[in-house]
């Protein structure tokens, strides 16, 4: 970005289609109406968000689940207040705003020649699936690659297609539980919680040399964070990225910011090690 | 830094020079009662400008940072959206600007345009604003109980950041440039050259004037500094703090070194959005409540704890070389529960006096 740039100008996006995720979730495929705010834009990193403005209504923060390494920019969202509810009403052709990329992102080279375990719950795994794709395009650069992934029911799991497709290949073990499933529900897989997974039979999750990315809803959080403690995951192995009111993105507006960390700017990354030190629940 | 000498019939004439040179000059006024306020000079009020006055409770801030301040206009229409940022920066003088307020505004530089992402809004402002510093001189008038600039060591005359500083020395007054557009003002025939007597003069004027801060609070800032940073104050003290705070947000309203704020769009035509934002307050439950209803900082005393972290960590004050309270003391005259800054560092003080002795 440019250090002229007026920080808080949107640029102006345009929605190519709408995909359906699970209930109250939808993926928003678009692109820039510039073309050089798109070539700029791509050069995001994992874990990174952007601002996204829905003018007359607001703007919020919105992770980025592609991966810089696919072509197609998208947000996947829950319908959850004014905004994302008025985002939800978008259709092909429709015309918001983008600020951004903002945040540090997860630095996914320092993490080369290391083991990558994903823990993600419910709508957590939105933003790692960024990590996951650029891992599994970058598959040479790590050793195993494991995604463990939990949602209320089955009909909640996100990504159900990339799901399936990297439960099928080889450079990646991924394994998916629900908490529970309905009468109606055709699942043949576990029934649990997200750490139930941990303790099945077979399941060998390297801890040495290894990165713990996790996901999650704040109770999730708490039980995978001890779980993993247990397994023996040293504090600064486990990475995570925090979720907080925001309106500037840009360090200035002070919602985010707990203890000295701008969630914004200094995150949304942080390992466990600096979170238990921020002192404030996730 | 040049200093001049001017005789004290003149000191509005240096009203009238920077309205020449296209400032619109605003300047403290006294209303009915102990009131006083800031607002624009005009030919009807400007003999109604007083030099010496208890500091306005709404501080100069909101010259440089508006309380609502438009950001941007967006156009909707024929299948487009056109974003327009809107600015508002004219050439504006503030006459008479407290050294405590210097030092807020001088805060407010650090944050807003010091770092990475600089404040375009904010920059613009700021370029287009004079400074004249008047020296709090007058202890009947100038100084109130609440005043602790001596501790927070921006005051009673500031060292920096201002264009021109005034000092009443009697009949004459002492005008020191910080700039060099406050120091083109000294072309004029008004000013003269002093000599050894007036900087005698305004030494034992300062002198004086430093006795009639009330002492509570003097020494004890540094301490607050020191436990808060290093996280040993007790939770006891900051329940407190909550229990006392009636959650007005009042505190952040008059601190000239708050920069909290938030962000709204209001519709202002048929396809036309404005975007403002609005100064917000960390004292507020709904400061840090998502979409959903989950709020990471419920109880209030977390949330004074914030405010108190937030001025006097030292990872803060390093990060900007500027402390975000500046002991202007309107907190402590604005807060019906007693919680302004120096209470709240006597608090600690207090607190951290029980337990030595407990220890001992």
């Amino acid at each position: 970005m440019n250090p002229d740039d007026n920080i808080y100008l949107p640029r102006i996006a345009v929605v190519d289609r709408v995909s359906d995720e699970i209930p109250e979730v939808k993926t928003f495929y678009w692109h820039f109406e510039d073309d050089a705010d798109q070539q700029a834009f791509r050069k995001f990193r994992p874990g990174q968000f952007a601002q996204v403005s829905i003018f007359g209504v607001g703007e919020f923060p919105a992770s980025l689940p592609p991966s810089p390494t696919e072509d197609e920019t998208f947000f996947t969202v829950r319908s959850v207040g004014s905004c994302t509810a008025a985002l939800h009403q978008l259709k092909p052709g429709d015309k918001f705003g983008v600020r951004g990329p903002y945040g540090n992102g997860f630095p996914m080279e320092e993490y080369y020649g290391r083991s990558l375990v994903f823990v993600a719950g419910g709508i957590g795994l939105i933003p790692l699936r960024s990590c996951i794709v650029y891992a599994l395009k970058n598959r040479e650069k790590y050793d195993r690659i494991l995604v463990f992934y939990g949602a209320r029911s089955p009909r909640e799991l996100m990504y159900l297609p990339s799901l399936r497709e990297w439960e099928r290949s080889a450079g990646i073990e991924c394994r998916l539980t629900v908490d529970r499933k309905g009468p109606e529900d055709e699942w043949e897989g576990n029934i649990g919680v997200v750490g139930s997974l941990f303790k099945i039979p077979g399941t060998n999750i390297p801890v040495d040399n290894t990165i713990a990315f996790v996901c999650g809803p704040p109770v999730m959080f708490r039980f995978v964070i001890r779980d993993l403690l247990g397994l023996g995951f040293r504090e600064q192995d486990i990475v995570s990225t925090l979720e907080r009111y925001m309106k500037c993105g840009v360090g200035k507006c002070g919602h985010c910011c707990i203890g000295v960390a701008y969630v914004c700017t200094q995150g949304p990354v942080f390992t466990y090690e600096q979170i238990r030190n921020l002192g404030e629940d996730i | 830094m040049k200093a001049r000498i001017l005789d004290r019939r003149d000191v509005l004439k240096i009203v009238d020079l920077l309205k020449r040179q296209g400032y619109e000059v605003i300047a403290p006024f006294r209303g009915r009662g102990r009131d006083t306020f800031f607002d624009t000079v005009s030919d009807e009020n400007r003999e109604r400008i007083e030099l010496h006055l208890p500091n306005p409770y709404y501080p100069p801030k909101r010259y440089v940072l508006p309380h609502i301040e438009p950001l941007l206009n967006a156009h909707s229409g024929n299948g487009g959206i056109r974003i327009q940022p809107t600015f508002d920066d004219p050439k504006r003088a503030i006459f008479g600007i407290r050294s405590c307020d210097v030092a807020g505004i001088y805060h407010l530089d650090r944050f807003y345009i010091g770092r990475e992402f600089r404040d375009t809004y904010y920059e613009r402002r700021r370029k287009n604003l004079f400074l004249v510093n008047m020296v709090c001189t007058d202890p009947g008038e100038d100084i109130n109980r609440e005043c602790f600039c001596m501790c927070a060591d921006t005051g009673p005359a500031s060292r920096d950041h201002f264009d021109m500083q005034l000092m009443d020395l009697g009949d004459e007054f002492m005008a020191v440039a910080g700039t060099a557009r406050g120091e083109a003002l000294f072309d004029d025939p008004i000013f003269r050259r002093g000599g050894e007597g007036h900087l005698k003069r305004r030494a034992e004027i300062l002198n004086g004037v430093r006795s009639h801060f009330k002492n509570t609070t003097r020494s004890w800032f540094s301490a607050a500094v020191r436990q808060i940073t290093q996280g040993t104050v007790l939770e006891k003290t900051w329940e407190e703090v909550g229990d006392r705070c009636l959650e007005c947000g009042g505190c952040t309203y008059v601190c000239p070194a708050c920069t909290c704020f938030t962000v709204s769009d209001r519709k202002v035509a048929p396809g036309e959005v404005e975007r403002v934002r609005v100064w917000d307050s960390c004292a507020l439950l709904g400061f840090t409540r998502m979409a959903g209803g989950h709020n990471p900082r419920r109880a209030v005393h977390d949330r004074r704890n914030r405010r108190f972290f937030r001025k006097l960590e030292h990872h803060f004050i390093e990060r900007e070389l500027s402390m975000a309270c500046v002991g202007c003391g309107r907190c402590a005259a604005v807060c019906h529960g007693d919680v302004g800054m120096p209470s709240v560092v006597e608090m600690i003080r207090r607190a951290t006096m029980e337990t030595d002795n407990n220890e001992s």
